[in-house]
């Protein structure tokens, strides 16, 4: 009983705020340093940093002006074990990404919210505890990310 | 199980205060808006939210805008967020820009539709497109990309827009224009209050007409999972030699477990078989620059425990509808056929 009312909770905390299928940001930093502060932040948060992937060569030849868009693939090896152990079907979503793209001086991040994978998983409790931590993880490396960026406002309103 | 306690009544404790605080507009504005329409509203992946603009809009408008968002445009809909956030939200605007909240009168309008068809065509379809539903790919203005307009015609069409805006404040940009978008204002063209009246059911009426993606099957699975008959290397070759037959480059392949742990502990039994094709990979960024948050595409090849062989991919019709953009979902739906064929060729 009392574990079902801790996930309820836990559940209602990570519930509040965003709603969107994608979780964004926006950084007063440019986004060379943002990859540099997201790889710290990740890995401060338990997190191993797979790879970066660029996706921003050629870009200019295709009429972008942004210099700058790579993709942090990040995890932990005991969760993608055993993700593949017991749902292989969710390995196609796993590391998880975000994407650090520059606009202008400023670097905007974007990353599928962890939640929006709850409505596949509705009966299934281990599952949505995971995406709940995921959820509550980004939220805080986004935090620690506005509080290196210098919006330590933006960084307490994402811990409340 | 004291400690257990103590958590509960922490977390709940931490929940009722946030419900209790007075919403703060600016932090909220920050945390949901500034991504996409910046910290001061210049406008990004989303449209410019500028004093000029503001002052031509109304409460309501603001306010239904937030709530509706722009269906299938980017723009989400904040339903789950209380009327006092999205009220604070308008009010940082409003503060931030030193804009004033122009009122309009509810009553409807009406005028002749034949007419207002033959005036659309003439002076907005250009921009906004035959459907209304905005010319050009994506939204926004042209921080990142080049694109062929200063800021994206929107999509009169949508419901989201119709929904938040009354007639009265769709006669009067019509009037006026937008001059932070180039949109001249038509009286000065010469267009009557008839004419734009016109004009304002005809838009009502591309409203009603206006389509979209078929709405998702919510039996849709998440992912697809396939097994194949041959042993782990052979299914790896065949699903590298579908790709190549699809016109997709192929990436080097990456264990999925790498770079998680040292190289000797890696599974090396669980393959993503990772590619794409760079000209349809720039097209569709420039309708949607999120995407880098799915990419590459990938197909996860697996040996299991019991020796089955599996391959994994997503379902690009679920992951297409993540980023409320109907233009990738048409292009994503085509796109998982492609993926559904290179699995077939793959494993029959």
């Amino acid at each position: 009983m009392l574990r079902a009312l801790i996930m309820a909770a836990l559940l209602l905390v990570a519930g509040n705020g965003l709603a969107d299928e994608m979780l964004m940001a926006r950084l007063n930093m440019k986004a060379d340093l943002a990859v540099e502060y997201l790889k710290t932040a990740v890995e401060e948060h338990g997190y191993s940093v797979a790879h970066i992937q660029l996706c921003d060569g050629g870009m200019k030849d295709f009429g972008y002006k942004s210099d700058t868009y790579r993709v942090v693939f990040f995890g932990k090896v005991d969760e993608v074990r055993w993700i593949s152990e017991t749902h292989p079907e969710f390995v196609a979503y796993v590391p998880l990404k975000m994407a650090v793209v520059a606009e202008k001086d400023e670097a905007v991040l974007s990353i599928v919210n962890p939640q929006t994978f709850n409505q596949y998983y509705r009966g299934d409790e281990q599952m949505r505890i995971q995406f709940a931590r995921w959820y509550n993880d980004i939220r805080s490396i986004i935090a620690d990310m506005h509080r290196a960026a210098g919006q330590k406002q933006l960084a307490m309103e994402l811990i409340q | 199980m004291r400690f257990a306690r103590y958590l509960l009544a922490l977390l709940l404790a931490g929940t009722a205060a946030q419900a209790l605080a007075v919403p703060d507009g600016r932090a909220l504005y920050q945390l949901h808006c500034s991504a996409c329409h910046q910290f001061e509203g210049a406008g990004g992946i989303g449209l410019p939210l500028a004093k000029k603009k503001l002052d031509e809009t109304s409460e309501e408008y603001l306010f239904k805008s937030i709530r509706y968002g722009r269906p299938g445009r980017v723009m989400p809909a904040y339903r789950e967020m209380s009327d006092a956030q999205v009220h604070a939200i308008v009010r940082f605007m409003r503060e931030r820009t030193g804009s004033v909240a122009r009122e309009y009168d509810p009553a409807p309008l009406s005028g002749d539709l034949e007419h207002g068809a033959a005036l659309y065509e003439e002076h907005c379809e250009k921009c906004h497109g035959d459907e209304g539903t905005g010319e050009g790919k994506g939204t926004g203005v042209t921080l990142s990309r080049e694109r062929s307009f200063l800021v994206m015609p929107s999509s009169v069409a949508n419901s989201g827009f119709l929904d938040s805006v009354t007639d009265q404040q769709m006669h009067h940009i019509i009037s006026v224009g937008r001059e932070e978008s180039d949109m001249p204002g038509y009286t000065k063209k010469g267009l009557s209050e008839e004419d734009i009246n016109a004009l304002v059911a005809y838009v009502r009426k591309l409203g009603t007409e206006a389509g979209g993606p078929t709405p998702i099957d919510p039996e849709e699975p998440l992912s697809h999972v396939t097994e194949s008959s041959e042993d782990f290397e052979t299914t790896l070759a065949n699903v590298k030699a579908a790709l190549v037959g699809a016109n997709f480059r192929n990436f080097p392949d990456r264990f999925l477990e790498q770079g998680l742990i040292d190289e000797f502990s890696v599974n090396q039994r669980q393959v993503a078989v990772r590619f794409c094709n760079f000209s349809e990979l720039y097209g569709m960024l420039s309708i949607e620059p999120r995407l880098g948050v799915v990419l590459p595409c990938r197909v996860t090849v697996m040996e299991r425990a019991d020796g089955q062989v599996i391959l994994v991919t997503p379902n690009l019709k679920v992951v297409s509808r993540w980023f409320n953009n109907d233009e990738l979902v048409e292009l994503w739906e085509a796109m998982e056929e492609t993926f559904q064929e290179i699995i077939e060729e793959a494993t029959l």
